[in-house]
């Protein structure tokens, strides 16, 4: 089989953090893990070309996977192969999303990361299996992915046994009985001493670890984005109250205030009046137009960036998140304050 | 048997409820309000004037009964028609000993919960229009989408409205609310001559421990300000700490619904009348019922967690050994049931939590906004996200247009659940479930 390998600036031996806003590009043949890989695949199959990208420039637009995809095409592959990303956000998301592009474009696809990256639930319809968590486990990591495309290239679905990851869909159904009575009978059996019966399993949403804090704000690019749904009056881009889809980016430049009558609110989880009347409520630019006039920070970003956090899906919110920070990398800020509501 | 155990076997929170149940079979417009052979008729002046108050313009009365080809959108509250028994005081002599229903608004708010009530069985009164934050329900009284709330499954008597000229909306809401709860007395009263089709004795919790496991059934209400309150007595219980009750009192409409957001997540009067899990507790033959605790949800974390220790603390405080946890409303009160589940657990409590999924249009996103960490039995009520095809119908009550979907309120609709009105119940009414492919 021919196959395009998808990795990330660092994989391609471009650069790390300070690279990661380089463009799409192809080079032949395999490259870094690519080559590994190839050594496991044998003479059968061929890395005929690797296409990699900067995390921040692939992940912060969902578009980018158009130029990626046509990356991938001019080498004429039977196979696409992302990753392995381990956990790291962008680049598994871009793994996910190049991965989706390519099965739904007629490329059948193989992308490789960690069940809690969120790219995982960007790949849907192709497959994904598991990969280590970090770096170091690259070389089992691999093994697996060698393993998967190998039963790819038999014309076998890849399932369970082939580490394949991802949440099968749960779907509605009626039950004989009501939940209140299947609670009662959940409650049952756990006072009988079933430590395991559930009818939903917990999700794991990882953790965040927090950045160290600016060594100087001073001299910090600082950005506000909120989650309250703030957008100029009337609404112009639809943004939805509840259950998000997207978020959107509006101009700060030359605004030292948000007038009253100028944004609003369209949230749909909490009462708006508050910060409709005083916009600032949501997203304090009046505060950090003064502090970047007094020297406290370096220069505020001029857009700010906002969505509705109001029953969004958490593999949305996670998304937007990646989607930010690549966002907010390229911009060069180096902080953002992001209000809750 | 010795002193300590007589004592505590003869100790009980509350006197006990008897239900008188009349069983509602069809119900219409008339003249007069009146009952005869399952049929209720409701008096449309009659229902007019209760409605009468200086924040609303006019009130219209229709039904819509299962079966009809009807569709009622935007649903605010359902309320189940109940009034006291007239003759039932300790002497049999004493007319209104008992007291009234939806104490602190319809009745005084003193503690309800005793002597005998009738019920219209079947039937429930709506109230459907527009309130600010107020999202937008729809209930199918017929068709596929029937099957997923009990709410279709009754004959309803539903309130539309047109707010006073200039009146304030929170005057508006409370008044339609106010007007609602007296209308589902009044009809309840023109059933409550007749004979009962059934009677159920609703035995008041008992303190200390019996053979049974005891179950407490803590049920989290929503505190997030006007058009998004739940009234307990005809109080708010925002900024308050965790309450236990007598599930008679639930009975009686000790709590009512001030809540219109989320439709399919929220609790109706309705439901707290005929609490579900209450009601399940009742019927297993396994555990003893030992009370419910009420606890607001705070919209700050640590509030959160202190209201959560508390509600623990009070189950543990009545010996229970175990406690079915539900919430009301979005991602935010996950939070609630799962700071409870830990809680309980943590005091050596069996926890159950009743939890809606957002699980995402394709059922593979994570359920929940925020799990428990050491508790893990979880019921889940559906998905909220995945879409659901309503059939068109004939007649639209609560409004003409639809502005999720900008649709006529008619017309054939494709809708996450989440817009059907008690479908994803949280305290668990209804028979949806959520469960990956098999």
């Amino acid at each position: 089989m021919r196959i395009v390998h998808y990795v990330n600036q660092f994989f391609a031996g471009v650069g790390g953090e300070e690279a990661a806003g380089v463009p799409p590009a192809l080079r032949e043949g395999a490259v870094g893990p690519g080559r590994a890989l190839a050594a496991l695949l044998g003479p059968d199959h061929e890395i005929v070309a690797t296409v990699f990208c900067g995390d921040d420039y692939a992940a912060s637009d969902a578009s980018a996977s158009e130029e990626l995809m046509a990356l991938v095409r001019s080498a004429s592959p039977d196979l696409l192969v992302a990753g392995p990303a381990f956990t790291s956000g962008r680049y598994g998301l871009v793994c996910g999303r190049l991965a989706a592009a390519s099965v739904r474009a007629g490329l059948p696809a193989v992308a490789s990361m960690h069940p809690e990256n969120p790219g995982l639930d960007e790949a849907e319809p192709a497959p994904v299996v598991e990969s280590g968590r970090v770096g170091r486990e690259m070389r089992a990591s691999l093994e697996r992915l060698a393993r998967a495309i190998e039963t790819l290239a038999r014309g076998e679905e890849l399932g369970e046994q082939d580490g394949r990851i991802g949440r099968s869909p749960r779907r509605n159904r009626l039950a004989e009985r009501t939940a209140a009575e299947r609670g009662v009978e959940l409650l049952l059996a756990r006072l009988a001493g079933d430590r395991e019966r559930t009818e939903m399993p917990l999700p794991s949403f990882g953790s965040v670890t927090p950045s160290a804090p600016l060594e100087d704000p001073a001299r910090a690019r600082i950005a506000l984005l909120t989650e309250g749904a703030l957008v100029p009056m009337g609404n112009p881009d639809r943004l939805e109250s509840a259950r998000a889809t997207r978020w959107l980016r509006y101009q700060l430049e030359g605004l030292d205030q948000l007038e009253e009558g100028a944004f609003q609110s369209v949230h749909g989880g909490f009462s708006t009046v508050a910060a409709n009347a005083d916009p600032h409520r949501l997203l304090p630019l009046d505060v950090a137009r003064d502090l970047a006039g007094e020297g406290r920070i370096g220069t505020l970003h001029e857009e700010y960036l906002t969505t509705a956090g109001n029953g969004t899906q958490v593999a949305t919110a996670r998304s937007f998140g990646v989607e930010w920070a690549a966002e907010l990398r390229k911009a060069g800020v180096q902080a953002a304050i992001l209000t809750a509501t | 048997m010795n002193a300590t155990s007589v004592r505590e076997g003869q100790r009980r929170f509350g006197t006990g409820l008897r239900l008188l149940a009349h069983e509602v079979t069809g119900a219409g417009l008339g003249e007069e309000t009146g009952y005869a052979d399952g049929v209720l008729t409701v008096g449309r002046r009659e229902a007019a004037d209760l409605l009468a108050d200086p924040a609303l313009g006019a009130v219209r009365v229709s039904c819509a009964s299962p079966g009809d080809s009807t569709r009622i959108v935007k649903v605010l509250d359902a309320v189940e028609p109940r009034c006291k028994g007239q003759m039932s005081g300790s002497d049999g002599a004493l007319a209104g000993s008992d007291g009234e229903v939806f104490p602190g608004l319809v009745g005084p708010a003193r503690l309800c919960g005793k002597g005998e009530t009738h019920v219209l069985r079947g039937a429930a009164v709506l109230s459907a229009g527009f309130l600010p934050r107020a999202q937008e329900a729809v209930l199918q009284m017929s068709g596929a989408g029937a099957e997923l709330s009990p709410l279709s499954a009754m004959h309803n008597v539903v309130i539309e409205f047109e707010p006073a000229p200039g009146a304030p909306w929170e005057e508006v809401a409370a008044a339609l609310r106010l007007g609602v709860l007296r209308l589902a007395a009044h009809l309840a009263r023109a059933a409550s001559a007749a004979a009962p089709d059934s009677v159920e004795e609703l035995e008041p919790p008992r303190a200390g421990s019996g053979e049974l496991p005891r179950v407490v059934a803590v049920t989290n209400i929503q505190t997030q300000g006007a058009f998004k309150d739940v009234l307990v007595y005809g109080r708010s219980m925002a900024g308050s700490l965790p309450t236990w009750i007598d599930p008679c009192e639930l009975a009686d409409g000790a709590v009512v619904s001030a809540q219109y957001g989320h439709p399919a997540l929220k609790n109706p009067t309705f439901v707290h009348q005929n609490n579900p899990v209450v009601a399940a507790l009742r019927a297993s033959e396994e555990v003893e019922l030992a009370g419910v605790v009420l606890c607001p949800e705070p919209v700050v974390e640590f509030e959160k967690r202190l209201v959560s220790e508390h509600a623990a603390r009070l189950v543990a405080a009545v010996g229970a050994d175990g406690a079915i946890v539900t919430k009301e409303g979005g991602g935010n009160a996950d939070g609630d049931v799962a700071l409870k589940l830990d809680a309980l657990e943590d005091l050596g409590i069996q926890s159950v939590g009743l939890f809606a999924e957002m699980a995402g249009r394709d059922g593979t996103a994570p359920g929940l906004v925020v799990a428990p960490t050491r508790a893990n039995a979880l019921i889940s009520t559906g998905n909220y996200d995945e879409l659901v095809r309503l059939e068109a119908c004939d007649r639209a009550l609560g409004g003409e247009r639809l502005g999720i979907v900008d649709a006529a309120a008619t017309d054939e609709l494709e809708l996450p659940v989440a817009a059907v009105y008690g479908s994803l119940n949280p305290l668990g009414w209804g028979r949806l479930t959520c469960a990956g492919e098999q």
